[in-house]
């Protein structure tokens, strides 16, 4: 399966609504996980879990790490889902 | 005049309570925990015993500021605390909390500034008890169900840090997430202290005008099982418990404020 960035974005924004009830407004592109979403290191071990579904692979954890924003996000899903078609 | 002496006097016996403090960390790391460890093999029951010790030691040292003239305080409830495995939450005004709240406590775990384990009056204290260094998220979580469910009472300041004298009260979600995923109920403790001194910020010196009064009660018991249960997913029921608990403790620290 193959998906574009705004299909990724689309699904995370979803997953964040109701993971963590955060206004769906408010989730952009450029909205920084920690700062403006207020989601912890605790509530991304709980992303990444319910991503896997979604992506049908599993991120790292490390890559939550060295992310900043949601667009930060769904470049690292849309990297990790292009070497998974390559493969 | 007669004040003012006083006054200074209270700076004299908390310096000297500090002092003491300072000492009595160091004689533990190099004398009791070394002689601990050569005497006790078995590692539970060593750690088990540093933290008596360590029980002990403040509740001397409580008693000692008492003695000294530093400050009064009055306990409630305290035998609410005599059950194991509890998840005990407190609000954080002043910098010697978790001496009074260890000083109640036999079997005490707590959560312990990572930058402490580097300190040398606290660094044997905090090796030798095995409480929980604070520099990771997830996994402390885990590790701090883990230490509840094994039958500590562990001692978790939800704010992370001391309260600020302005402002608004702000809450880390951590413990609430200790809550939720454990599930643990949760032990409130409220410190009332009036008049205010030792808080963020302010040097140890500074003393209050007249002597500290520490009111500390043991409430009941926060049940979560519901909470987890009428929230979709332990992420939001974390969310919710951490506002409830910040109303908690913001209603219950204001209650009969300066009585």
């Amino acid at each position: 399966m193959h998906m574009t960035k705004t299909q990724l974005f689309e699904n995370l924004r979803t997953l964040l609504q109701d993971t963590f009830d955060i206004d769906p407004a408010r989730i952009t592109p450029e909205a920084r996980l920690r700062d403006d979403l207020d989601i912890d290191s605790i509530d991304a071990v709980d992303l990444l879990v319910k991503l896997k579904p979604v992506t049908g692979k599993r991120l790292p954890p490390e890559v939550f790490k060295s992310v900043r924003t949601i667009q930060d996000v769904v470049d690292a899903l849309h990297s990790l889902l292009d070497e998974s078609v390559a493969a | 005049m007669l004040e003012r002496l006083e006054r200074g006097w209270r700076v004299i016996a908390t310096g000297i309570s500090f002092a003491t403090f300072g000492v009595g960390g160091l004689a533990l790391r190099l004398l009791f925990f070394p002689l601990l460890s050569l005497l006790v093999r078995d590692r539970p029951r060593r750690t088990r015993l540093a933290r008596l010790a360590v029980h002990h030691s403040f509740r001397f040292f409580v008693g000692l500021m008492h003695f000294l003239g530093c400050l009064d305080y009055r306990v409630e409830g305290v035998e609410k605390l005599a059950r194991p495995g509890l998840l005990i939450l407190a609000n954080h005004p002043t910098l010697i909390d978790v001496v009074f709240l260890i000083s109640l406590v036999p079997n005490a775990d707590c959560v312990v500034k990572a930058s402490l384990a580097n300190n040398p009056f606290m660094r044997g204290p905090i090796e030798a008890t095995g409480y929980l260094c604070n520099d990771s998220g997830p996994e402390l979580v885990e590790a701090c169900i883990a230490s509840v469910k094994a039958g500590n009472n562990l001692i978790i300041f939800p704010e992370g840090t001391r309260t600020p004298l302005s402002g608004p009260m702000k809450l880390q979600r951590g413990a609430a997430n200790i809550a939720v995923r454990g599930p643990c109920d949760i032990t409130p403790v409220t410190i009332q202290v009036a008049p205010m001194a030792l808080t963020k910020g302010m040097p140890w010196w500074r003393v209050a005008p007249t002597r500290m009064k520490f009111n500390i009660v043991v409430q009941d018991d926060i049940r979560v099982s519901s909470l987890v249960e009428e929230a979709h997913g332990e992420a939001l029921a974390a969310r919710h418990l951490t506002e409830r608990l910040h109303d908690y403790f913001s209603t219950e620290t204001q209650r009969h404020a300066g009585a």
